[in-house]
């Protein structure tokens, strides 16, 4: 299902794309994010509250087969995904949130990802041979997070290189993902074309529905609308990367190539569903600014006349 | 400079008291014959460190040291004289933002005995080719960003070439292009430029050849010039409106770099310093303050391009050890808006210099109480290079005041006869000194009004207590008529802007058919829920009954000036006021309430 090159390729993507956002994040940046945690923790509580106890249920409503099943819980259980930041930056939402989110759900990924993979696997009643170990979880973390301090320390070091690198990573990420998609679909169209559609539902449902859930939790926890349609899409928005990388370091053979169908789909739809709620996202925003702008006008009319 | 007239006798000046220990009672005449002998002994002292920096919103930084803007600012002006053969004295206009370009190319123009014209890059092209007209400029040198305005207007000017400079000027490469590329692809803020022009690297490079054939070039351009030379043509919209160039001189300029110093030398290490520039160079504070001063006090400058919005400004104080900072009202407001700056406020500032537009006293203590230093409130004019008074930063600083007048400058409050007032009354505020300008350019009426038996008249109504500290109680213009009573909007905005809920206000005042004029105030709440009756409520508490707003309008934003100088102007030509409608003779300064 997966070259590769198109392996590689994914890996040394995430790097750089981590690598560029810790180039833009400064040690000062986490600590004032941590003076007003709220934003950060109702992400967190979206992030691994909803996402994994989305991916069980829809696993349990489909009726999906183990191999299937564990490819969309670990979905699920993935810390929110790089692209966000670039989605979050399009819609015209609170990006420095969306980061702070991002670095931070993958930070505690260590600790949550093989807890709740764990349990949502046992609640399932999958067999033993789908389980993932915590070590494969936390192996590929670390490829994370060292590029991320890395790019912090470059920008502390120096700001031209760090800025540099910060744009670099960005837009490097969006020139791979294009060229991932672009290779990806036209040699796997027989495959698209035979996958059920509980399996299409489960890929697609798992990030619409996840914003969905995202945006009216942050609303119920009092989140203003900008942030909550920022919450929304870090919510659905998971890293599918890396969720085929711990699959591929797990799995061997046929199983491999099941377990990895919905994380390949969920990546491939995710850049779709999420450009779709990134335009919608947009005008929503433009139209609050014109509605306060508006409202500015009417509200001196009344008070001058 | 100004000698004194039989009919203004010297004035006491009870200020001197105040000066205390480090403060000299009177300053020499500056040693240095002009401003380019001065730049070169500050270049020869501090040549390998670092001069100037600027900072860009994503924290790309470029620099360059005493010795480089030496050496650069000599190039230019010897392209300037051998290469395009511009006279001593020739104007030269200067047209960008906070950038490394604008040290080398204004030094260079002063190097080259010619004459400094400072244009504001945001001016449109009507504005533009008035000053270029006016001021006679023969070269200009604009930022690229800006450069396609020129279409159509350098016909009407004598301009006879055109350099264009670059926001990331001096750069290194890599970061320049990347600035270059986000500028041109991503925010399209380049368009194509569509007159002739040389780039500036180009006339660096033409001008540093000329300097090897001809090493006499930079002395011969100086033979003339002295104290009493012009320097820089600063454009000021005055009391009147139209645009019109202060003739600032070397000897001006010279000396108020001297009396400026005067007032920071307590809290100025020199080699050790380094200032936050926000505030454009293009404006005089800037220029003689930030540029000027700590140039000449070896420190490293870091200019920010654009302090809007504010965020900007926070990989500058990440990233350098900010000692000094200058700023308006509005800019130190914005900062302490912002919680990347109050949760981590500057560790190694000493002081903050306000000057511009009044320090609102609800500002100046939110900014002691936050970074542990004090705003030093001071006070001058484009007229008068600019320093006229300042608050004493090792000595007694008092709030809502402007301070006292610095070493060498006679301040005195005058009716509209030109009369001293008694002292505690409201008067307009006259200056004499040796940075009071030679006059307007061309402008011999204009002069004739402003500039009167060796004083300067301001038009700013202040007060001068026991001790000799004036405070500004208001622009004679903007006085608000009250069922004859006199209402200073700076007072009912002082009162309001103590409430929590306001971020900004203006007040200013409305024709009313029952009391003549009423008070009006706009503002821009921090944040919803604020009410009208809960501002009046507040006023009551601090206001006497004609002095509170009869209405309040709420707004998203103020009007402001280039430097973030609130325009109260605007807002009276926004109800189709004109901006001196309401001050009607009795409200003139000196009456009192």
């Amino acid at each position: 299902m997966l070259t590769e090159l198109e392996t590689r390729l994914l890996g040394v993507m995430m790097m750089v794309i981590m690598l560029g956002m810790g180039a833009s994040l400064t040690f000062k940046d986490f600590r004032i994010a941590f003076r007003k945690p709220q934003g950060i923790l109702v992400g967190l509580a979206c992030q691994y509250g909803i996402m994994p106890l989305l991916g069980y249920l829809l696993a349990t409503l489909l009726g999906l087969p183990p191999a299937l099943a564990i490819g969309l819980i670990l979905m699920g259980c993935m810390p929110g995904g790089t692209t966000s930041n670039i989605f979050a930056y399009f819609s015209k939402g609170a990006l420095a949130l969306s980061i702070m989110m991002t670095v931070c759900s993958t930070l505690v990924a260590v600790a949550m990802v093989p807890v709740l993979l764990t349990s949502y696997s046992q609640l399932m009643g999958l067999p033993s041979e789908y389980s993932v170990p915590a070590g494969n979880v936390a192996q590929v973390l670390v490829v994370l997070i060292v590029p991320t301090v890395l790019g912090m320390v470059l920008r502390k070091w120096n700001p031209n290189v760090g800025a540099t690198i910060e744009l670099i990573g960005g837009f490097l990420g969006i020139v791979v993902i294009l060229f991932l998609i672009l290779t990806w679909v036209p040699r796997n169209h027989q495959l698209l074309a035979t996958t059920p559609a509980a399996v299409y539902a489960a890929s697609i449902g798992l990030g619409l529905i996840g914003m969905a859930l995202g945006w009216g939790l942050s609303r119920l926890l009092r989140q203003d609308a900008l942030r909550s349609r920022t919450i929304a899409l870090e919510t659905g928005i998971q890293n599918g990367p890396l969720a085929v990388l711990i699959v591929l370091l797990t799995f061997q053979g046929e199983m491999q190539q099941q377990v990895l169908l919905i994380p390949v789909l969920y990546s491939l739809f995710i850049v779709l569903t999420s450009s779709a709620v990134t335009v919608w996202f947009r005008r929503i925003t433009t139209r609050e600014a014109l509605a306060r702008d508006r409202a500015k006008v009417v509200g001196a009319g009344v008070a001058a006349g | 400079m100004n000698p004194t007239s039989p009919t203004s006798p010297a004035p006491s000046r009870p200020w001197l008291a105040h000066y205390g220990d480090r403060i000299p009672r009177d300053l020499p005449p500056p040693s240095h014959p002009h401003l380019p002998a001065l730049l070169r002994e500050a270049a020869s002292r501090h040549a390998a460190q670092p001069a100037f920096t600027t900072c860009m919103p994503n924290g790309m930084h470029g620099s360059l040291s005493y010795a480089q803007v030496d050496a650069l600012s000599d190039a230019f002006a010897a392209y300037l004289r051998g290469v395009i053969g511009l006279a001593p004295g020739a104007r030269v206009a200067l047209q960008t933002p906070n950038t490394l370009a604008f040290p080398v190319v204004a030094f260079g123009v002063l190097k080259a005995g010619c004459v400094l014209v400072n244009t504001n890059p945001l001016y449109t092209p009507t504005e533009m080719a008035h000053q270029f007209r006016d001021s006679g400029a023969e070269a200009l040198v604009i930022v690229d960003m800006f450069a396609h305005k020129l279409e159509g207007l350098l016909a009407q000017t004598a301009i006879r070439k055109v350099i264009v400079a670059q926001v990331p000027q001096f750069f290194p490469a890599v970061p320049r292009a990347v600035i270059r590329g986000v500028m041109r692809w991503w925010n399209r803020v380049l368009p194509p430029i569509g007159v002739d022009h040389v780039r500036l690297e180009q006339a660096l490079d033409e001008g540093a050849a000329a300097l090897q054939r001809d090493g006499t070039l930079l002395t011969k351009g100086l033979e003339g010039v002295g104290h009493d030379s012009l320097a820089v043509l600063q454009y000021t919209g005055g009391t009147t409106g139209t645009s019109k160039g202060a003739m600032l001189s070397h000897g001006n300029l010279l000396h108020n770099v001297d009396q400026a110093f005067a007032m920071g030398s307590s809290h100025i290490e020199p080699g050790k310093e380094v200032v936050l520039t926000a505030l454009p160079l293009y404006h005089i504070f800037a220029f003689t303050f930030n540029l000027l001063c700590f140039y000449v006090a070896g420190s490293r400058n870091v200019l920010v391009p654009s302090p809007r919005p504010i965020q900007n400004l926070q990989r500058a104080f990440d990233n350098y050890r900010i000692t000094w900072v200058s700023g308006v009202n509005t800019l130190f407001n914005a900062l302490m808006n912002e919680e990347w700056f109050t949760a981590f406020p500057p560790r190694h500032l000493k002081a903050a210099v306000a000057g511009g537009a009044a320090l609102q006293g609800a500002v100046a203590t939110r900014w002691q109480q936050i970074t542990g230093t004090r705003i030093a409130e001071g006070y001058g004019l484009t007229e008068t290079s600019p320093v006229v008074c300042f608050n004493p930063i090792g000595g007694t600083l008092k709030p809502d005041s402007i301070g006292i007048p610095a070493p060498g400058t006679d301040v005195r409050l005058v009716d509209d006869d030109g009369h001293p007032v008694p002292p505690g009354t409201p008067g307009e505020l006259a200056v004499r000194g040796p940075q009071v300008m030679q006059g307007y350019w061309q402008q011999p009426e204009e002069t004739a009004r402003t500039l009167r038996e060796g004083w300067l008249h301001t038009g700013d109504v202040a007060v001068m207590d026991a001790d000799g500290y004036f405070r500004i109680v208001d622009r004679k213009k903007d006085m608000i008529l009250v069922s004859g009573f006199n209402v200073y909007p700076n007072e009912v905005e002082d009162a309001i802007a103590t409430m929590d809920e306001v971020l900004e206000v203006a007040v200013i005042g409305v024709p009313d058919d029952k009391t003549g004029e009423a008070v009006r105030a706009y503002i821009v709440p921090q944040r919803d829920g604020l009410t009208e009756e809960a501002v009046r409520a507040h006023c009551k508490r601090l206001l006497a009954d004609y002095k509170l707003p009869r209405s309040v309008v709420l707004r998203k934003e103020l009007p402001k000036t280039p430097i973030g100088k609130i325009l109260r102007k605007d807002l009276k030509a926004e109800l189709g006021l004109s901006p001196a409608a309401s001050a009607s003779p009795q409200a003139r300064a000196g009456a009192r309430p």
